[in-house]
């Protein structure tokens, strides 16, 4: 089995990144002769679609048995289909619609919609299993986003909550700046609602899969598995966290009190002198990893963002050993160098709020701003400040 | 995948008067018998010299973390032996929790940033009931960052505690868990990359972390059959002599079960590769 993972994402396929072969049997390439034959019995010879990969990053082959893997992928075929065939289970707030819209081969359908919007438009980056292990993956800088385990660097939500919708919409419009992500601004909007819901099944499918694992392989549950167990643990509380931001808004979701008038050039460099004392400020941190000058060279040199860090051994040998069980290498995360002005969740004022108040999922950037339950180490205002000072570095006026 | 060991064996250790000795069988499911209840007390003891602690690299916020003898705390043995730090969690599904239990927990587990490590290093939360609350008694500031599979991830900041101008005011940060984990996660302070903590998140209050003597005791467990669970940094799941990988069935009795001392050989703490 170790040869079906494929080392360093090199080529990292589905077809040839499935550890467990057997189950996702490859489409056999028909002779005209036996095609025929088929034709002529069943009428029709019709190719096997492709399979969503196993979510086997960061395990050793040998710690999943054919059996575990067996179960996990039916469980999932059974709750969530296949990339051709999306299934809702009861409970999943998900429009299968919009899902099939976005999945299944490139085609057109009656009335003029296409379907297989991800594979037209995502799937080069993002692969077939939305794992962010595409074709041209393993050569960009960052990697593309792997939707599995649901988390997504820029929203406007609290510490830790899932993107509203508007936030990975705002992405999609936008992009994401300075990386190989572009603007999907040109596409008619329910395209993007197709895909923004595929998106979201993606998260929902891939924390469920997180789950079977932990329950079937690190906890070695009992088989066959307990499918209302699966619901009640797995599933449901996976849709939950997608649906609860959207439902608890006034208390999730940040919203920036309005930005302190700097009309004036007095104003501004009032609020810019603050907002670089608090920069530099031990409560903030922020010199830690940005650095004093805010170039990006803080004493921290080792960071890693979540998708990362688990490739990272203790020592240099154990994170070579620890490559052959992920798809792509390691890459280290850089802290932005405020003086270039680009800013990957958006360079207005009020997403660096938002990047400053709520932090930056699965990095090491935290939340300044208080949340809920979380005093945070920077008063509203004082948010707005260091967006200033931020700024200015940027070389921004207004 | 579950060990098929059904041997019936009594543990040694528990000749104290007035112990009842503990049946362990691996495994089989019983219900527990209603309204009875039932201690699981025992101590680890590290069966072997300990290894000596190895002084951590501190080399951020000098000033104040500088001066604290920071060392690795993936291994906790006290004087004679006892180990620290094992978790000791229930496993299979129950039906009931001990109302007195409920009333005796206490309404909040603490994390505090205290000499620029967690203190404690290895705590448990029944969440729902328990409410999670970190504190920074540190004049830096502090971050926490913890993961739990399925639930809300946290990455926040705690404003350094300034003991001259605010001697009473520490900053508390409140954390609501929504799920249970099969096991304790890691927590880590991004800005001090040697302080490290494990949770352990569950949807009942039986669980303990054996102290630095060794001992533990997880009180009022429903009477019956009961898996349970034995976990360590150093390894996850902790293979102990009649535990293959950390788990075993106990036939849980009123009153007071001693599972006696349990002595793991180095080997058993050895890291996996």
């Amino acid at each position: 089995m170790n040869d079906a993972l494929a080392p360093n994402g090199l080529n990292p396929e589905p077809r040839t990144l499935n550890p467990f072969p057997a189950l996702n049997p490859e489409p056999r390439t028909l002779t005209p002769f036996v095609c025929l034959l088929l034709a002529l019995l069943a009428a029709g010879c019709r190719r096997a679609g492709p399979q969503f990969r196993l979510n086997m990053e960061g395990r050793p082959p040998e710690s999943v048995s054919q059996q575990q893997a067996k179960a996990i992928t039916e469980a999932l075929t059974g709750l969530f289909g296949t990339p051709d065939e999306p299934k809702v289970s009861t409970g999943v707030d998900l429009d299968l619609e919009l899902l099939r819209r976005a999945s299944g081969p490139i085609a057109g359908a009656p009335g003029g919609q296409e379907r297989g919007l991800f594979r037209r438009q995502c799937v080069t980056c993002h692969g077939v299993s939305g794992d962010g292990a595409g074709p041209t993956a393993a050569e960009l800088d960052p990697y593309p986003r792997d939707f599995r385990n649901g988390v997504f660097k820029y929203t406007s939500t609290r510490g830790g909550v899932k993107p509203i919708m508007m936030d990975l919409r705002r992405t999609l419009y936008r992009g994401v700046a300075g990386t190989a992500m572009p603007s999907f601004a040109q596409l008619p909007e329910e395209e993007i609602d197709a895909l923004l819901e595929y998106v979201k099944y993606f998260g929902v499918r891939g924390q469920t899969e997180l789950y079977l694992f932990q329950m079937v392989v690190d906890d070695d549950g009992a088989l066959p598995l307990d499918q209302s167990q699966v619901m009640e643990e797995g599933v449901l509380p996976a849709a939950q966290s997608w649906f609860e931001p959207e439902r608890r808004r006034a208390e999730l979701v940040a919203k920036p009190p309005p930005r302190p008038p700097t009309d004036t050039p007095e104003r501004l460099a009032t609020s810019i002198a603050k907002g670089r004392e608090l920069y530099l400020s031990t409560n903030s941190q922020c010199t830690k990893c940005h650095g004093p000058e805010g170039n990006g060279q803080g004493e921290q040199s080792e960071l890693y963002d979540d998708w990362n860090k688990r490739k990272k051994g203790e020592t240099p040998e154990r994170t070579a050993e620890l490559a052959r069980f992920f798809t792509l290498p390691i890459e280290r995360l850089r802290p932005r160098n405020l003086h270039e002005g680009v800013f990957r969740g958006g360079g207005t004022p009020i997403d660096l709020y938002r990047r400053v108040c709520v932090g930056i999922k699965g990095t090491p950037m935290p939340a300044a701003g208080s949340a809920p339950g979380v005093p945070g180490v920077l008063s509203d205002e004082e948010v707005w400040q260091v967006v200033e000072y931020v700024r200015s570095l940027g070389g921004s006026r207004q | 995948m579950r060990s098929k060991l059904t041997r019936r064996r009594f543990l040694a250790g528990t000749a104290a008067a007035g112990v009842t000795a503990v049946g362990v069988a691996c495994p089989a499911i019983a219900r527990a018998a209603e309204g009875q209840w039932g201690d699981l007390v025992g101590r680890f003891i590290y069966d072997g010299k300990a290894p000596e602690r190895k002084k951590l690299t501190v080399d951020k916020d000098v000033d104040c973390c500088g001066k604290f003898d920071i060392r690795d705390e993936s291994l906790m043995v006290g004087p004679d032996g006892g180990l620290a730090n094992v978790f000791v969690y229930l496993r299979s599904r129950i039906a009931a929790v001990s109302t007195a239990v409920e009333k005796s927990l206490p309404k909040r587990v603490v994390l505090d940033n205290r000499d620029c490590i967690f203190q404690p290093h290895c705590m448990g939360v029944w969440y729902g009931k328990q409410e999670f609350l970190i504190i920074n008694s540190d004049p830096v500031a502090q971050n926490v960052d913890f993961k739990p599979m399925g639930d809300t991830p946290a990455n926040i900041v705690l404003p350094a505690y300034d003991a001259k101008k605010s001697p009473d005011k520490k900053v508390e940060a409140t954390w609501k868990f929504a799920q249970a984990q099969f096991a304790p996660i890691l927590i880590k302070c991004n800005y001090h990359p040697w302080e490290s903590g494990y949770i352990l998140i569950r949807s009942n209050p039986y669980h303990a972390v054996s102290a630095a003597d060794g001992t533990f005791r997880i009180a009022k467990l429903p009477v019956g059959k009961l898996e349970f669970q034995l976990w360590h940094e150093r390894v996850t799941y902790l293979d102990a002599p009649g535990w293959p990988k950390g788990r075993c069935e106990i036939a849980i009795r009123p009153d007071r079960n001693d599972l006696g001392t349990i002595r793991l050989a180095p080997t058993r703490l050895e890291r996996k590769s």
